[in-house]
């Protein structure tokens, strides 16, 4: 269960195959079998099933059903989200003309005056707070965003759709670094993987050696309840638009008994405005992109672009 | 001693206990677990030791399991401190703690004399799933030296910015236990044990997940803070020379004292309760600013109701502000009724809200400043504020507890003697 993996692993393979095909003409027919038998047993291995040194560890496993149940049951899972809308000076929800019509539920209103957001209808007012739903008919609403700039977020019914697809697990994508100070520290608002702003801080960047190439990532503690938070790197690569999610993905660090984190890709997760697009996206953050192709964690593919999401 | 429990209790060091230079004996990891024939024991009935297994180390408590003639009953507990799960639901060598109030549960598979799972609760972000493990038998007391019992001032270091926190090390019943105290309050009470010059201190309570561990480096205590699966927080600290560290918890949260100070909130039946009223006139009057979900809130209500019923009779009022977690005011109403009676309350609780820091600190405009559940505000006889205590020292701090309560009968003898 420990998450102590993490230092390369070789992709010579490619190399030899390259080689012995570059010495084809000159091979005798009983060598050049040989050679394609190798071949074909190569590609089988490569391309057929994952070698055994890629399969998914015990506890990426466990992480990713857990998810896939969370996805399918949770109140505020991401598939029964309907709208994502500030509040601003007021929103009129229920009826068909409301800022957020809602099938089967009388006007309700929510309003924010001094930090204090409160849900007027059905002859009684409610105060709501930040990150916790609460029921409104067969709804659900949850506040988030910073003081001012407050959202909620509705939740009807879950429609249910396929478990996430992820790359097969590719222990490669698993590297450590030391966590190096920012540029500057300090707090700035981006948007949470619900598209949500949040106050993160700046913690720092990792340096990533993937594919041959050397990135420095950006990585930002985002907040959660108590004394919980998560250093968060969101990162494009080559695979964004072509098999992974086009905004980019979360993947979390997490903490070596060394002092080094882990950065795990095998563990990215797409942005909720993947499942819904009730979600806003949140941007790229600058200088987060990836030169390689990162083919590990969450897909997002053909199955998605075709609409069957 | 059979086999599997011989090798239950040599344990198989993970790297958490290495980095800890202790000698925890852990229940197994998965992959060492006995096969099913071992089992000497066929339900999951018991005590057990259980390890949450964070990504930095594993979080000690115990669970005991009790059934099922009268029904199956289960406690979780932190050293010697233990409370009842909501549930336990057993089938076959299947187990299922559930922590209804913080919507939480530990499911785990009995494989002979062990437990395998998660625990899990959601979030809206995603699940938060930890594994869990636990093997038969209960945790060896584990006292720490007297080097490392004390009062220690500790920098918490977390993106390159500081903040303090007071640790407080004693050793009890079950070994060293302790508190952390911040700027506005405790974080409950942690126990665990003590190797040598390392210690690992956990509080587990089905929502919140702590573990502190440390270690005695020359003078310097070092240590990590882990919250969650994965998030840690380093800390130094140095013994404490007495001088105050964090900020008083009378200087956090400043009180309006140019008006007596108002609130009129409805109490259980319904009833609209406000300062003017009879029964408050010309009396001393704490206002306890609580929730029943805020474990800090029910470390205070002993004190208070201990408070009530000493000065009542000489012109002491207390009155409860309950932020609650739903809004909805029957549902709100059920847990404030629970708490009252749990405490033997004997003073108004009043519905004032719910548990959000900026709706509480609106319905309470004469506080500038507000940031902690508890917060105590002591008014004098005239109805004017006289002193806003932030927070509270629970009885896991040790000796700051008693002389909290100390400095809290002091001001109350002092109002009361103001005619």
């Amino acid at each position: 269960m420990r998450r102590e993996k993490g230092e390369a692993a070789s992709t010579a393979a490619t190399g030899i195959t390259v080689a012995r095909r570059d010495r084809g003409p000159r091979i005798s027919p009983s060598v050049l079998l040989t050679s394609h038998l190798s071949l074909l047993t190569f590609s089988l291995l490569t391309f057929c099933c994952p070698p055994l040194s890629a399969q998914t560890p015990a506890d990426v496993t466990a992480e990713r059903d857990a998810y896939a149940r969370w996805l399918a049951t949770a109140r505020t899972s991401p598939l029964a989200a309907i709208a994502v809308a500030p509040i601003g000076n007021g929103l009129r929800l229920g009826p068909s003309d409301a800022d957020i019509p809602l099938d089967g539920l009388a006007e309700h209103r929510i309003t924010e005056r001094g930090g204090r957001a409160t849900l007027e209808g059905a002859g009684a007012t409610r105060p709501l707070s930040r990150g916790r739903s609460v029921s409104v008919g067969p709804y659900a609403l949850v506040l988030g965003g910073v003081p001012g700039r407050t959202v909620v977020t509705v939740f009807g019914r879950i429609h249910p759709k396929p478990a996430p697809e992820y790359f097969p697990y590719d222990p490669s994508l698993a590297v450590s670094s030391a966590l190096e100070p920012p540029r500057q520290a300090g707090i700035v608002r981006v948007l949470a993987l619900d598209g949500t702003e949040v106050e993160a801080a700046e913690a720092g960047t990792v340096t990533v050696d993937l594919g041959g190439t050397t990135t420095r990532l950006t990585v930002r503690r985002l907040p959660g309840d108590a004394d919980e938070s998560d250093l968060e790197i969101y990162f494009r690569d080559a695979t964004s638009g072509h098999g992974s999610y086009p905004a980019g993905r979360f993947v979390s660090l997490t903490p070596l008994r060394d002092g080094r984190y882990l950065v795990d890709f095998n563990r990215a997760r797409n942005p909720f405005c993947a499942y819904s697009s009730a979600y806003p996206c949140p941007a790229p953050w600058s200088g987060n992109g990836l030169p390689v192709a990162v083919r590990g964690g969450e897909r997002y593919g053909e199955r998605e672009v075709r609409g069957e999401k | 001693m059979s086999e599997a429990l011989h090798r239950i209790r040599s344990g198989i060091p993970t790297a958490g206990a290495v980095v800890l230079a202790t000698s925890l004996v852990l229940p197994p990891s998965p992959a060492s677990l006995p096969p099913l024939h071992f089992s000497r024991l066929t339900s999951v009935a018991g005590s057990w030791r259980a390890v949450l297994d964070l990504a930095g180390a594993p979080l000690p408590f115990s669970i005991t399991i009790e059934g099922p003639a009268g029904g199956w009953r289960g406690l979780l507990c932190n050293g010697e401190r233990c409370e009842p799960v909501s549930g336990v639901r057993v089938t076959g060598d299947s187990v299922v703690l559930e922590i209804a109030d913080y919507a939480a549960s530990i499911g785990a598979e009995r494989r002979g004399d062990s437990l395998v799972g998660v625990y899990r609760n959601e979030g809206n972000r995603g699940p938060r799933v930890i594994p869990f493990r636990a093997a038969r038998g209960r945790w060896e007391p584990g006292p720490g030296p007297a080097a490392l019992v004390g009062r220690w001032d500790a920098t918490f270091y977390q993106d390159w910015r500081t903040s303090p926190r007071v640790l407080e090390l004693r050793n009890g019943a079950s070994g060293l236990e302790g508190t952390i105290v911040s700027n506005s309050g405790d974080y409950g009470y942690f126990s665990g044990r003590a190797t040598q010059d390392s210690f690992a201190l956990a509080h587990f309570d089905g929502s919140f997940v702590y573990l502190l561990t440390g270690r005695l480096d020359g003078d310097t205590l070092r240590g990590v803070l882990h919250a969650g699966l994965r998030t840690q927080t380093p800390w130094t600290a140095v013994r404490s020379t007495g001088a105050p560290f964090l900020t008083p918890p009378t200087a956090v949260t400043r009180g309006d004292t140019t008006a007596p100070f108002r609130f009129a909130f409805p109490d259980l039946d319904g009833t609209l309760v406000s300062n003017t009223d009879g029964r408050f006139h010309h009396k001393v009057v704490l206002v306890d600013v609580f929730g029943t979900w805020c474990p800090t809130c029910h470390d205070a209500a002993p004190t208070l109701v201990r408070l009530w019923r000493k000065y009542h009779s000489r012109g002491l009022e207390i009155v409860g502000l309950a932020f609650e977690v739903t809004g909805d005011s029957a549902v709100d109403n059920r847990q404030v009724r629970r708490y009252r009676k749990k405490f033997g309350i004997p003073f108004p609780l009043l519905l004032a809200g719910i548990n959000d820091t900026d709706v509480a600190a609106a319905a309470l405009p004469q506080l500038d400043g507000f940031v902690a559940f508890p917060t105590t505000v002591f008014l004098g006889r005239d109805g004017r504020v006289r002193r806003v205590h932030a927070g509270f020292y629970g009885p896991a701090t040790g000796a700051q507890h008693g002389r909290l309560v100390a400095e809290f009968e002091g001001e109350i003898r002092q109002l009361l003697s103001e005619q």
